[in-house]
């Protein structure tokens, strides 16, 4: 017995070796028992969720990158997003304009706006479409909506319009059911808004009559709409009346530019003889 | 005793934790260095063959919960403290720290060969042919782990040797 003990003192790493040993041998023999089973279960538990506390950490750490990325690409499918849309309005633009141009016996140009200054009295709009479009210095420039304005400076590729809203801007017009001829001009405060003048109050002019322009214009053909008359206020000789634009100059994007076959020698006659021509002293000629 | 002892099993635990989700993505064909390994040879040859038979046991006990393995791994760690402890230098030694670090290295390499092909031989998980695997899995391990070892000493283990 003494030597017994004396053994296991001596040798004790052993013993402990073959317990621990043992046990492990136990532990893989009986590895499918439920016992051994429930606590690898439990253990399986709480690895995944210590290994999901660690992916949540590693994930907010990675946020910061993962929301730069996301925001790239939500610019990236944005711009896709906007260009799709572009494309989308210009087709139906062009398809409506089109239209607008196999309806009509005048030759026409279809340009886009690619720049526009708007202020209080001069305002600006720059096209794509220049002297090697065919583009020429006080040429119509229309939408279906109605006159836009008169190209006032052309370059190879480009041309500047004066829109109907520019303080020098004037147009004659008539309107359409009695035929009342006056002058477009805008006063330079309402953008959709502009004023028919020399009307004499002894007119039989109406509200919600749409105006157009006549051949008396030196660079719009006869026809053209410009908008409907919305309010009308006698005045001592002439009418007030104030006319809403067709065309709405705040999205407009593309147009059509008309040139008027106007005869050399009525030009030439407006020009010797200017109080004699009907539209000169009326419209700008910038 | 107790504090080492209470100090020695966290450290187990925290290591487990980070050889398991962290140095094991450090694979090289399937191979990983073992921290768990060299600290268990640490623990040997300070604390001697007793102690570090046990705390291979309860290494391999922790990191069989974590890899679901348990049985395997208490007896490779155990094998491993057990191995490791016929490297002990005793608190009264008056070894050199050249003796020290040869005694230290000798019980790592023993330890992780001694673990690593006894791992290797129950548990074929790279599916190789067994000679290749065998050969593989072993060298490599060792090779990796004696890597980390003799990083480890340089930095800091030699202040605690």
């Amino acid at each position: 017995m003494l030597k017994l003990i004396k053994f296991f003192g001596n040798n004790n790493a052993y013993l402990l070796l073959l317990l621990y040993c043992g046990i492990a041998w136990m532990l893989i023999r009986f590895e499918k028992s439920d016992p051994v089973n429930n606590l690898q279960a439990r253990s399986t538990e709480l690895r995944a969720a210590f290994s999901q506390s660690l992916s949540d950490l590693g994930h907010y750490f990675s946020l910061k990158e993962e929301n730069e990325k996301l925001a790239l690409q939500n610019s990236s499918l944005l711009g896709q997003i906007i260009h799709k849309n572009n494309m989308l309005r210009d087709s139906a633009d062009i398809k409506h304009l089109d239209e607008f141009v196999e309806n009509r016996p005048v030759r026409l140009i279809s340009a886009r706006v690619v720049d526009r200054r708007f202020d209080t009295r001069e305002n600006i709009l720059i096209i794509n479409a220049g002297r090697n479009q065919g583009i020429k210095k006080d040429m119509a420039v229309l939408t279906p909506d109605g006159l836009v304005g008169r190209v006032v400076l052309v370059s190879d590729n480009f041309a500047k319009v004066m829109p109907v809203i520019h303080s020098e801007f004037g147009v004659s017009v008539f309107s359409d059911s009695n035929n009342t001829h006056g002058v477009l001009r805008w006063n330079g405060k309402e953008e959709q808004t502009a004023q028919m003048h020399y009307v004499p109050v002894s007119s039989p002019i109406l509200t919600g009559e749409t105006v157009h322009t006549t051949d008396f214009s030196t660079f719009a053909f006869r026809g053209i709409t410009v908008g409907q008359i919305v309010e009308i206020t006698p005045n001592k000789q002439f009418y007030r009346i104030n006319v809403r634009l067709g065309v709405n100059f705040s999205t407009l994007s593309h147009v059509l530019v008309a040139e008027k076959t106007t005869d050399p020698e009525k030009v030439e006659i407006i020009k010797d003889n200017p109080a004699e021509g009907e539209n000169s002293p009326q419209e700008s000629n910038p | 005793m107790l504090k080492n002892t209470i100090v020695v099993i966290l450290l187990i635990a925290v290591l487990c934790a980070v050889q398991h989700y962290s140095v094991s993505h450090l694979a090289v064909f399937g191979v990983y260095p073992d921290i768990v390994t060299i600290y268990i040879a640490l623990a040997a040859i300070r604390h001697g063959q007793k102690q570090g038979t046990s705390y291979g046991f309860i290494a391999g006990i922790a990191t069989g919960l974590l890899s679901g393995n348990i049985g395997l791994e208490a007896l490779t760690k155990t094998i491993e403290g057990f191995v490791a402890g016929y490297f002990h230098i005793p608190e009264d030694s008056h070894a050199s720290s050249r003796q020290k670090r040869q005694m230290y290295y000798k019980g790592v390499f023993l330890a992780s060969l001694f673990g690593r092909a006894l791992h290797t031989l129950m548990a074929n998980v790279l599916s190789l042919p067994v000679t290749l695997h065998v050969a593989f899995s072993i060298g490599v391990g060792t090779l990796l782990t004696m890597i980390v070892a003799v990083i480890a000493y340089q930095v800091f283990l030699k202040k605690i040797l």
